[in-house]
């Protein structure tokens, strides 16, 4: 599975969810036109187009958790970031640094 | 390496007043907090916009939206918020009001279109 960046990652669901909103906001478009003409006053959009935007939300909220990537572990001694290999620039590494002050350990696993 | 660290403070005594995190696996949370967000409030404010929300009612959705999204991402975290982010703060308050323009910026497009 290639990782791409979030932003050019697209899921199915949320395609559907904004196909679902501008399907709702079409039909909203289509209900003011017709109250337009018989004169009324605009205060909501249909009972349909309410279900319709209730369920886009859903589905837009799905793909806004899901898709941007997961959560990773920001503790140091979780099993996921265990430091598994030396970087291959070790001689332009300095070791002369405030990191002097943490105590040394042995945490062989 | 051999602790040679001072008599009579065990290691973790140290450690616990210097919490170290992994920094890059934070940064990687808080985008992925920030994207989230914003799509929220865009999808939020087209929302708004739709149903012909004008004045308060339509703040009060943006903070309804964001309250959700807050819920959803504590729940992605599996509520178990100490090993993603250093404290509830982050997870519930950061960038609540950073979408704010965007959703007001879309929440004008569809309350336009009559």
């Amino acid at each position: 599975m290639e990782k791409k960046e979030p932003w050019a990652r697209v899921s199915v669901v949320g395609v559907l969810g904004v196909l679902l909103l501008s399907h709702a906001a079409y039909s909203t478009i289509q209900y003011r036109s017709l109250l337009k003409i018989t004169d009324e006053q605009f205060s909501g959009p249909p009972i349909n187009v309410v279900m319709e935007l209730i369920a886009g939300l859903v589905l837009c909220m799905w793909a806004a958790l899901t898709v941007p990537g997961k959560f990773l572990s920001i503790l140091p001694h979780s099993d996921e970031n265990r430091v598994v290999a030396l970087p291959t620039n070790l001689d332009f590494m300095i070791f002369n640094h405030r990191g002097k002050a943490f105590p040394l350990s042995i945490d062989a696993k | 390496m051999a602790n040679l660290g001072a008599p009579g403070k065990t290691d973790s005594d140290i450690t616990d007043e210097l919490p170290t995190f992994n920094v890059e696996n934070m940064q990687n949370n808080a985008k992925i907090i920030y994207y989230s967000r914003t799509f929220m409030s865009i999808i939020g404010g087209v929302i708004a916009g739709i149903l012909g929300f004008t004045g308060l009612t339509g703040f009060i959705l943006y903070f309804l939206v964001m309250a959700i999204t807050s819920v959803g991402l504590a729940a992605k975290a599996g509520f178990s918020v100490h090993s993603y982010f250093d404290g509830w703060n982050r997870i519930i308050l950061d960038g609540f009001l950073g979408g704010l323009l965007s959703f007001v910026l879309f929440w004008t497009y569809p309350y336009d279109v009559s």
